[in-house]
């Protein structure tokens, strides 16, 4: 048993998937693959309104594949506090949405980012692979749609926080452990619920709980979680961990991000959700290829 | 016997090594720390025997004076147990400090407090009754002693509060100013716990502790408002009351 946190049966014994599983589709380990981010909502702190609409959502999710996306993630509710948005607005805002992304792009993976039992249950009926729950369980009930869709599941470190609150002061005697230990207790309820040990991710949930310096802690630690053997999500993509390192507003923060990105992949973090779909694939693809994962695209230089 | 009381906040920020290098501090911040420090400084100007500091915490108890400074719990890279904490006087098995109390024992370093000090916790959800007598209590008969209560106000005053908005929040932290610029103990003893509680104010007990040292002298006080301001929609005042008994003397006497 390591030293870094409590004992967790899905890290003692079971054995590293050898690929991960997003329903119809599976990626190998080697695999580094973007995330981006459609927002169904009005008021979301980066897109702030710019997909709310139905075809203006959908010709993003055809930019962003073209832009080699391997994932897009559905969102329907802001983070952030603000106006509610109810089981029902949250259904009317993905479902029909899903099935219509399903239908123009038959082999992408599609992501909901939900934390709702029903919301989960319904777009896995239209057409979603994976739900990505930024509330770390909030709704006990979510792990179960998830299982019973044979759907993928992101275990999220959300700091206990309730939907849409901010922390307040929030401290830790041990941030990395915390994370660990919130991540696996999650992990294995997915795993008791019957998710697929191969659909299972994992997710510390950059800024969620944690201020500049905690989210940079877990970045700088980002190996532990990856040690785990479960693919490791990160949402680093203009956040304000970002913008307090480099003392830079919301607009100039694509540098910062994907220089955080490229550590995180460095590490072992394999989904990138991101905002900058294509510059984000360029930059986990220099990584593959540093790593030596993927061969250069062309190698002619100093040949001839 | 009370010589003088301080109200002052503790959000994380005032371990300004959290936030920047000193040059860079935001001017919010350098304010509201100068506010802080010009009140501890009166307390210690005072000349007491001890300086009580008393704010929420996670029991009702007092806690060692050696304590960590729980400065690390927001900011872990700087690392603990490198020599500074035994270079501060602080003992890692002494604990880790509740960072009400943290941060009044911050304070005092910077004022340069080097006499006796105490720490009163009390617990987030202790009633009226026994934060005011944990207030008495402090203020001892037969000694001169200064009271450093530590306490915010709301923390839900706007969209961009950590706690978001609630309606109340603006008037409940007006009513809170208005108390403490009268010195009006009794006020603060009415402050509903679960409306302070509701609204994120962190400092309903050591306001309570406050009133209770204070309410002893039996014949009202001098109130002084040396910072009162949400920069971050965290409400935060530093107060000063000084007894008005005429056997207690002022500062320099």
């Amino acid at each position: 048993m390591s030293a870094d946190g409590p004992a967790s049966p899905a890290r003692a014994s079971a054995p590293r998937p050898a690929e991960l599983k997003l329903r119809g589709a599976t990626f190998g380990n080697d695999d580094l693959l973007t995330m981006a981010i459609v927002n169904r909502t009005p008021d979301s702190f980066y897109d702030r309104g710019a997909t709310y609409a139905f075809g203006a959502a959908l010709e993003r999710v055809h930019q962003v594949v073209e832009e080699g996306a391997d994932i897009v993630d559905i969102g329907g509710v802001k983070a952030a506090p603000g106006e509610e948005v109810g089981v029902a607005e949250e259904l009317r805002r993905t479902v029909e949405f899903v099935a219509a992304v399903r239908q123009a792009h038959p082999r992408l993976a599609i992501s909901v980012d939900t934390w709702r039992h029903e919301v989960g249950r319904a777009v896995c009926e239209s057409g979603a692979d994976l739900l990505n729950d930024p509330w770390g369980g909030w709704d006990p009930r979510l792990v179960e749609a998830a299982a019973e869709c044979g759907a993928a599941i992101v275990c999220t470190h959300a700091g206990g926080l309730a939907p849409r609150t901010r922390p307040h002061r929030t401290g830790y005697t041990d941030l990395t452990a915390d994370v660990l230990d919130g991540v696996m207790k999650l992990a294995n309820r997915a795993l008791e619920a019957g998710v697929d040990p191969a659909s299972i991710i994992i997710d510390p949930a950059h800024d969620f709980a944690k201020n500049t310096h905690h989210s940079l802690e877990i970045t700088r630690n980002l190996d532990r979680l990856v040690a785990t053997g479960l693919p490791v999500l990160v949402s680093l993509s203009n956040k304000d961990f970002v913008g307090e390192a480099l003392n830079v507003p919301l607009e100039e923060r694509l540098t910062g991000t994907l220089a955080a990105t490229a550590v995180a992949a460095w590490q072992g973090a394999r989904i990138f959700r991101v905002h900058e779909a294509a510059q984000t694939r360029q930059t986990l693809d220099m990584v593959s290829a540093i790593r030596g994962t993927k061969a250069p695209a062309l190698a002619l230089r100093g040949l001839a | 016997m009370l010589l003088a009381a301080a109200l002052a906040p503790h959000p994380p920020l005032l371990f300004t090594e959290l936030v920047g290098p000193p040059a860079t501090l935001p001017e919010a911040v350098r304010s509201l720390l100068s506010g802080c420090t010009r009140a501890v400084e009166h307390l210690v100007a005072c000349r007491p025997d001890t300086i009580v500091v008393v704010g929420a915490a996670e029991a009702s108890r007092d806690y060692d004076p050696r304590g960590v400074l729980p400065v690390h719990r927001y900011g872990p890279a700087a690392p603990v147990g490198d020599g500074a904490a035994a270079k501060e006087g602080r003992a890692e098995d002494a604990g880790v400090l509740p960072l009400s109390l943290g941060m009044g024992s911050r304070l005092l370093d910077l004022a340069g407090w080097r006499g006796e000090r105490r720490l009163v916790g009390l617990a987030a959800d202790a009633p009226a009754a026994e934060c005011a007598a944990a207030g008495r209590e402090a203020v001892r008969a037969g000694r001169r002693v200064a009271v450093l209560a530590m306490g915010d106000g709301s923390a839900r005053r706007g969209p961009k509060a950590p706690g978001y908005l609630d309606a109340r929040a603006a008037e409940f932290d007006a009513g809170i100013l208005t108390a403490l610029s009268e010195a009006d103990a009794e006020a603060l003893l009415a402050v509903d716990p679960a409306l302070a509680r509701d609204l994120l104010a962190a400092g309903r007990p050591a306001w309570q502790a406050l009133a209770g040292a204070a309410g002893g002298t039996g014949q009202g006080a001098r109130a002084e408002i040396l910072y009162a301001d949400d920069p971050y929609g965290v409400h935060y005042t530093v107060a000063l009351w000084t007894p008005l008994s005429e056997s207690a003397p002022g500062p320099g006497a």
